[in-house]
């Protein structure tokens, strides 16, 4: 300890000058008294030497003055001379110099792009909105996850909540518009309340905001454009203010153009703005025909549960004046950030930052550790220029110039990294779901130095303090291989090894547990099999072509028809969802029980007579839809097995009568079969839940249809040859997907539940980090043991002279160097056992402590590790020991 | 006594790298005091001005500073030549004897130049 305290006085005294000025002064007296000393030996009285000794000096003021100038003159001198050297020590040891600036490069880098999505996503996410921090996202929550909020409701918000300074309302819809070309195509867009733009506090960057009188019925209607479509479709023109477009065969001017990233509700690209027309049929209580989303702007001073509490109220009494509707809706708060990033984002984006804080900490003790074996290997070199009085701090000045350079080259190559690495994460993570700022600032760079900064600290501190005990005296008592010096050395590099294979531990099991809770998503059973010979498609229909039934048939029809005749294709059918996709869902009467208030809602899936044998599911009882059930034969339906056991359990479904509550098709259906189960409206695909089956032909047909061939060979193979058949049936029909059905299970985001919405990007960027470590973790024992077998040749030479076989000798190294390696193992283990824990709400179907995930981890670590000693001592046992001897 | 020796830059450093090369490690008193002895007083105008000296020669690397107690338990900062001052000190006094004999040779080349 008292070893660390003068190091830290003298590394101080570099930048103290005070401390130096006392020096010189002292060596001032001592330079007058040898003076003194001298004329008073010649015979001068001690007043008159004094005095004489004083002149001879000459001003001591003076003196000093130059003893400083020099001083700070060199200090730049010994800088650049330092630096000099450093750079040719450091370019006659290439591989360690480049090994040291790769590792801190890597690890520097990852760490900055870390921060650089979690500021992103956590806390700079919306530039443009004035104190978002303050803004909320309101919406009321029904009975079984209804949603969003009637209008009525907000109007009662509006007029009686406090807490707010101002609300909003909003809601998305699909436009229909046409492009250049006169082509009709849908777009989404959104309706809102003219004073959303001023709640944001964010005005149009060309043009006007809406006002007050823009809502009005009757009003000529306005139309604000997002940056992005005013470029697109108006290519940015200046003068589009005045200008006109059509949307739903209205008329619309263009008021105003949105500044640039302006994204809002945020989770959906718009495209443009309208105001809500304030007509009669958006005056609804109940959430069933609702979709808005309210956005207020909290008071000063007012806190979110401030606010939840006083909503909470105002919905309590409008459970009790209008029960029908309003019985147990309570309010939902969301944060900006959790709206638009998703309630899981700050635990996995802080966990994974911790994650790579923790690979930052490996590459540190791995840079130790090179910069340790470095140090302990020319440590003949050292110890002369210590022997010969440079100084311990002189010695300490060239490694912390060595560490510096090395720093300075790692840093550089990391910002560039950081700038590739973020603008390659912002392409690849895109999602029209959700626009985050991903630029690259000051912070980003105040960050990297920061972190480059720490890891030049853990790097050098090691072998300066070396050095500094060498310099406390045992310094001329002989190199490194010395006792003392090899073991200290040596038992610094393998607690270093010990906490690097300890850190890579946690980071394998917290990235398996993820891994696996991803696989049991996208690998979740969806109920359909041979899913690779089934291609699927989505195609969206223009609403202003496709008004009418007879139009939307004749299209499915005359598309199946084309898909059909495609060679390799055997079966077509379509539906209106896919496989583990949602399942609109409706209320479901039974025959002879009245519908209970806590009833849930249901999934329904319209499909065609042939599409459970296109998928590969089947009828497990009854009978499946077919050419015969029409338009106007006797409704029918089929329910899947969760249903059927859900709702008649130890009885026949089939003969039972159901019906929805759907407006328009308001009969009674025959159930006429039982389904296999597959994979609807759970957003996790865990449990397969109640569904109801439709025949197409007898409900309504929407503006989405999917459509499923099954195929001979690979449907990934037909994709391209299918899609000009498709488009040829009507060129304004957007198609979508095309791909085989398996392929289109894998993981998307904007199907997960808004606590898992992150979880993929979590999945697979962990494992990433989890491969550094253990690359990282390798190096370090591949260096420490290296270092351990060198010094040993000449004791490996003996034991080999006298007869000791090789593989008793790689046993006995191996023995020593897998000490450190199980000591970081047992721990490791035990921080891995307590920390994964912390990831609990995000795991599906895994337990924190998983024991295939913790056995796989060690064995990993364990192998990678047996592999990274065995190649140092391979070379220590082939050497010959004659040679081994013979050198020094 | 003649005025003392203005000196050049780099002079006086080369001087105590040459004392420190003959005499061993000493400390400033000393090396002053052998400087004027040599230059029979001719340069030096005062001894404080061989600190800077000292404090520039160490950070280029070329002597070395310890405390260490001298002869007559006086404690003494003692400055010793380092293998990099032993090759810069030959580098530069062939520089300056160069120099020398060049300045001589131009200065003697002026006939009559005093007369003027």
């Amino acid at each position: 300890m008292s070893a660390l305290r003068r190091l830290v006085q003298r590394l101080r005294s570099l930048f103290r000058s005070d401390a130096l000025d006392r020096d010189f002064d002292e060596e001032v007296r001592s330079h007058i008294e040898f003076a003194i000393d001298d004329f008073m030996q010649q015979g001068l009285s001690e007043a008159d030497a004094t005095r004489l000794a004083r002149a001879r000096f000459g001003l001591v003021e003076a003196s000093r003055d130059a003893h400083r100038q020099s001083r700070s003159l060199m200090w730049v001198e010994t800088i650049a001379f330092d630096s000099r050297q450093a750079w040719r020590s450091l370019w006659s040891a290439k591989a360690f110099s480049l090994t040291v600036i790769a590792t801190m490069t890597v690890a520097v880098a990852l760490n900055t792009s870390v921060f650089v999505v979690m500021d992103a996503v956590l806390f700079r996410g919306f530039p443009l909105v004035k104190d978002h921090d303050r803004v909320l996202f309101l919406q009321e929550q029904g009975p079984q996850g209804a949603c969003c909020l009637s209008y009525l409701d907000f109007e009662d918000w509006q007029s009686q909540a406090q807490s707010f300074e101002a609300l909003a309302f909003v809601r998305s819809k699909s436009f229909s518009i046409r492009d250049g070309a006169g082509r009709p195509f849908d777009v989404s867009g959104t309706q809102l309340s003219t004073n959303a733009f001023r709640v944001l506090g964010v005005a149009p960057a060309l043009g006007r905001d809406f006002m007050g009188d823009d809502m009005r019925p009757g009003a000529t209607p306005v139309v604000i454009l997002s940056h992005r479509f005013w470029q697109s479709r108006f290519q940015g023109r200046a003068d589009v203010v005045g200008s006109t477009l059509h949307v739903d065969g209205q008329a619309a001017t263009v008021i105003g153009v949105m500044p640039e990233r302006f994204e809002f509700p945020l989770r959906i690209i718009g495209n443009f703005w309208m105001p809500v027309p304030d007509t009669p049929d958006i005056r609804a209580r109940g959430l069933a025909n609702s979709g808005f989303v309210a956005v207020a702007r909290l008071r000063d001073g007012v806190t979110r549960e401030q606010a939840r509490a006083e909503l909470e109220t105002i919905n309590q009494r409008l459970a009790i004046d209008h029960p029908d509707t309003n019985r147990s809706v309570v309010p939902r708060l969301a944060s900006h950030s959790d709206w638009n990033s998703g309630t899981d984002a700050p635990l996995i984006w802080g966990s994974l930052w911790v994650a790579s804080c923790l690979v930052l900490l490996i590459a540190c003790a791995n840079l130790a550790n090179l910069m340790l074996v470095r140090t302990l290997g020319r440590w003949r070199e050292l110890a002369t220029k210590l022997a010969l009085g440079a100084g311990p701090m002189r010695v300490m000045r060239q490694l912390a110039i060595e560490s510096l350079v090395l720093a300075l080259i790692a840093a550089g190559a990391a910002w560039w990294l950081v700038i590739w690495g973020v603008g390659t994460w912002d392409v690849v993570t895109f999602s029209m779901y959700q626009v985050l700022d991903y630029s690259i600032d000051a912070r980003a760079f105040v960050y990297l130095i920061g972190a480059a900064s720490i890891a030049t600290l853990l790097m050098a501190a090691p072998p300066m303090f070396r050095v500094m005990q060498a310099g406390e005296g045992d310094a001329m008592k002989g190199d490194a291989r010395g006792v003392t010096g090899r073991l200290r050395g040596k038992r610094l590099g393998n607690v270093l090894v010990a906490v690097q294979i300890g850190l890579a531990i946690v980071l394998l099991a917290g990235a398996g547990v993820l891994v696996r809770s991803f696989e049991h998503i996208v690998r979740a059973d969806a109920g359909v099999k041979g899913a690779d010979n089934v291609l699927v498609g989505l195609m969206r229909m223009p609403s202003a072509n496709y008004m009418n039934q007879g139009d939307r048939r004749q299209y499915v029809d005359r598309l199946k028809a084309a898909l059909a005749a495609a060679p390799g294709v055997e079966h077509v059918a379509v539906a209106s969802t896919a496989p583990t996709r949602f399942a609109a869902t409706r209320f479901v009467e039974f025959e002879g029980r009245p519908r209970q208030p806590d009833d849930e809602r249901i999934g329904f899936v319209k499909t065609s007579a042939d599409y459970l044998s296109v998928i590969g599911a089947r009828a497990v009882d009854g009978r499946t839809f077919s050419d015969a059930d029409l338009a106007g034969t006797l409704p029918v339906a089929m329910v899947n097995q969760a249903f059927a056991d859900r709702y008649w359990p130890g009885q026949s479904a089939v003969g039972k009568r159901i019906r929805s509550d759907s407006p328009l098709t308001p009969e009674w259906r025959v159930v006429v079969g039982v389904t296999s189960n597959i994979m609807h409206n759970d957003p996790l695909r865990q449990n397969f839940r109640p569904v109801v089956y439709v025949p197409m032909v007898q409900e309504p047909l929407g503006l989405t249809v999917y459509w499923f061939a099954r195929t001979t060979m690979p449907a990934d193979r037909m994709a391209t040859t299918m899609r000009p058949l498709a488009e040829g049936v009507d060129p304004n029909v957007d198609l979508e997907i095309f791909s085989s059905l398996a392929d289109s299970f894998a993981f998307d985001r904007d199907f997960m539940d808004v606590e898992h919405s992150e979880l993929g990007k979590h999945a697979r960027v962990a494992p990433l980090f989890a491969g550094i470590a253990l690359i990282l973790s390798a190096l370090g024992l591949i260096s420490i043991i290296g270092y351990s077998v060198d010094q040993r040749n000449k004791e490996i030479g003996i034991r080999m002279a006298i007869g000791a076989t090789a593989i008793e000798i790689q046993r006995l190294i191996l023995r020593e160097g897998m000490r450190p390696v199980l000591a970081g193992l047992v721990g490791g283990m035990a921080a891995a056992v307590a920390l994964n824990r912390l990831l609990r709400s995000q795991l599906v179907a895994v337990s924190p402590n998983d024991p295939v995930v913790l056995i796989s981890a060690a064995a990993t670590i364990l192998v990678v590790a047996i592999i990274a000693s065995l190649l140092p001592i391979r070379r220590a046992v082939s050497v010959d020991p004659v040679i081994a001897l013979r050198a020094d | 006594m003649t005025p003392k020796l203005d000196l050049l830059q780099g002079t006086l450093d080369l001087m105590v790298l040459q004392t420190l090369d003959t005499m061993g490690a000493m400390h400033g008193y000393g090396i002053a005091r052998r400087i004027e002895q040599v230059s029979d007083h001719q340069v030096l105008l005062n001894q404080g001005t061989i600190y800077a000296s000292l404090v520039r020669l160490q950070q280029r690397g070329w002597i070395d500073a310890e405390w260490g107690v001298s002869d007559n338990n006086r404690k003494a900062k003692y400055y010793a030549i380092t293998r990099a001052g032993k090759r810069q000190m030959k580098s530069d006094r062939l520089e300056w004897q160069r120099l020398a004999g060049v300045m001589g040779k131009v200065l003697s080349a002026v006939p009559g130049g005093e007369e003027r």
